[in-house]
């Protein structure tokens, strides 16, 4: 039986003089959404590429449920994938180019319909591929990744092209397909969206690992501290009452960033200088934060 | 397998790709019919004249001319090139046809889908080899149907028998068919190993069309000036234009062109090398 873990195992691609993926191990768990993320240029897209057999590891393996991609027996009932560069013949209607899959992995040309009606596609069914959205484009690649009810699915950047409705719609269909059990494996640079979806992350930069673990974990557990924003029209008065223990950075329009202390010490001490407060807010560092730590240095292109 | 072949067929139905060409097939095997029926008219009417019984000769002499001055031959070869009409340009779209079904998936990032479906690669271009040679073999039964019907009608029209049983003009029907199916597979190989769909479309037409005249040209030059050995004339067999050509024709190319079964082999192994070569690159190759 197949269980829905992923494991890549030193993992290495060498384009040219490139390393885009250089010895790259983890492990994706099923039941959880993890988020796959790293600056441009950092190998996700080959990572996701070479689990699916479309590019040619040079060296190290990657198995899906102890199997590699290219030696399951039905794939789509398996996987299901969305990836870049990854499309339609624009001459094809979205319900023919669906069909023309349900064929070849020998699912009843209804499927199609079916899924068609899961991504809100319905009634542009019969439309050519040419004439589609991005937004609409991503729907088709997310219903295709659907067809074969796939207990794992890999998507490199879905969010791609999509409105705020839809990328709604879809954090609330993977973090359901997600609760059934199924394994989420999810390339992105919304980093918030990602601190919203994600259970778990992989984060990689120079197509080696950055950091791999759960999001509330790797985001609480950081170096980067809590800091206090306040907004104050006498922030010296402030500041003098703060004393030497803090660290704080000011700017001409009023604003403290104060670390070293908690907000509501920030507003106790405001009230002991009877200064007057217009904004007090708690920062707690989030996946921006840890992702900008993680990969500092390492985020240029190659 | 069947379903892949069921789903290959169905990429080629669901665009207009496969209208076009039926129109182009159906269009050229039409106009190349009329032309031969209209060279074929002219020389059955000249070989006529000239081999009506002279009316000085003696009843053996008479006897002779006849046996000598037969009209058969002419008729069934003119009911061959009749009822194969469709072949030049026919086989043109079957082989771009060929290897468009494969530069397809690269030209409009297809082979993404096609590949995660089945990641078995080699099971792939096997069902689109064999969607090549089902279009083929579609194509060549309606330019045959079409060709057939016309040249029928040509022949009751000049009151002279179709030639349907006529060995001739069976073989140059089957060759035909075998030349259909060949070039598909080229066509499909070509795809292959030339992934950019215009490459591909641009580099099939010159080596098919102007190939042979380029070959023929090439040869006798180098019989002319520089090695004047019949070989050199035979071997030119080895181009498949040239080779597709000795295989279907009824008479001779030219005087030392060898049989239309080496014509056959040339053709069939230039299938299975470039067949395999293909398969080969398409299992390696990276999509993305
Ligand atoms: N086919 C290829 N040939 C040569 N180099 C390649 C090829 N594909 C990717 N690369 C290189 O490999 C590196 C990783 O690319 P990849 O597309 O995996 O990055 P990515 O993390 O998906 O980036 P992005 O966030 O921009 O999508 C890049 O430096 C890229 O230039
Ligand atoms: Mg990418």
């Amino acid at each position: 039986m197949l269980d829905g873990q992923i494991v890549v195992s030193g993992l290495t691609k060498v384009y040219g003089e490139v390393r885009a993926v250089d010895d790259l191990s983890f492990t994706v768990q099923p039941g959880r959404v993890t988020g796959f993320l790293g600056p441009n240029g950092a190998g996700k897209t080959t990572t996701l590429r070479m689990i699916l057999n479309l590019v040619t590891p040079t060296a190290g393996t990657a198995t899906i449920g102890g199997r590699r991609y290219c030696d399951l027996r039905e794939p789509l009932r398996e996987v299901g994938a969305i990836l870049e560069a990854s499309s339609a013949h624009r001459g094809r209607t979205a319900r023919n180019h669906l069909r023309v899959i349900c064929a070849a992995a020998g699912f009843p040309l209804s499927r199609a319909d079916e899924v068609l009606e899961l991504t809100g596609l319905r009634s542009a069914a019969k439309r050519k591929f040419r004439g589609y959205s991005l937004g609409m484009r991503q729907r088709l690649g997310i219903a295709a990744a659907m067809l074969g009810d796939p207990r794992v699915l890999i998507l490199d950047e879905p969010a791609n092209g999509l409105d705020p409705e839809g990328i709604r719609w879809m954090r609330d269909l993977l973090r359901a397909l997600a609760s059934e059990g199924r394994t989420i494996l999810v390339s992105s640079h919304l980093l918030s969206e990602m601190e919203l979806l994600a259970d778990d992350v992989v984060i990689i930069a120079d197509g080696r690992l950055a950091g791999h673990g759960e999001v509330a974990g790797m985001v609480s557990g950081r170096a980067v501290g809590e800091r206090v924003r306040v907004r104050t029209p006498h922030p010296e008065k402030l500041l003098a009452e703060l004393g030497s223990e803090v660290t704080a950075q000011s700017d001409p329009s009023g604003l403290l960033m104060v670390t070293g202390i908690s907000a509501p010490a920030v507003g106790a001490a405001a009230l002991r200088a009877g200064v007057e407060l217009h904004e007090l807010v708690a920062e707690r560092p989030d996946l921006e934060d840890v992702f900008l730590e993680l990969t500092a240095g390492r985020a240029a292109i190659r | 397998m069947i379903r892949l072949i069921r789903s290959e067929l169905m990429k080629v139905r669901t665009t207009n790709v496969w209208l076009v060409f039926t129109i182009g097939v159906l269009l050229s095997a039409a106009i190349m019919a009329i032309i031969w029926i209209n060279v074929g008219s002219s020389q059955i009417d000249e070989a006529r004249i000239m081999f009506a019984v002279p009316e000085e000769l003696s009843p053996k002499e008479k006897e002779e001319w006849i046996r000598t001055h037969d009209l058969g031959p002419i008729l069934a070869n003119t009911a061959a090139q009749i009822y194969t009409s469709g072949q030049f340009l026919g086989i043109l779209f079957v082989m771009l046809l060929g290897a468009i079904v494969v530069t397809n998936e690269y030209h409009h990032q297809t082979a993404t889908a096609t590949f995660l479906a089945t990641p078995k690669r080699t099971k792939v271009i096997v069902a689109k080899l064999i969607t090549a040679i089902s279009f083929a073999g579609f194509y060549w039964l309606v330019t045959t149907v079409f060709n057939g019907v016309l040249g029928i009608l040509f022949f009751f029209s000049e009151g002279y028998d179709p030639q349907l049983g006529d060995w001739t003009v069976i073989r140059a029907v089957l060759m035909n068919g075998l030349a259909f199916g060949l070039w598909g597979i080229l066509g499909v190989a070509l795809g292959v190993l030339i992934r950019n769909q215009i490459g591909a479309v641009i580099t099939g037409s010159v080596l098919y069309v102007v190939g042979s005249y380029a070959i023929i040209l090439v040869y006798g030059l180098i019989y002319a000036f520089w090695i004047k050995k019949q070989w050199i004339l035979s071997s030119m067999v080895i181009w498949p234009s040239m080779a597709s050509q000795i295989m279907v024709s009824p008479e001779k190319v030219y005087p030392q062109s060898p049989d239309w079964w080496v014509g056959a082999l040339v053709l069939v192994g230039y299938g299975i090398v470039f067949g395999t070569i293909g398969t080969m690159i398409a299992r390696k190759r990276d999509v993305s």
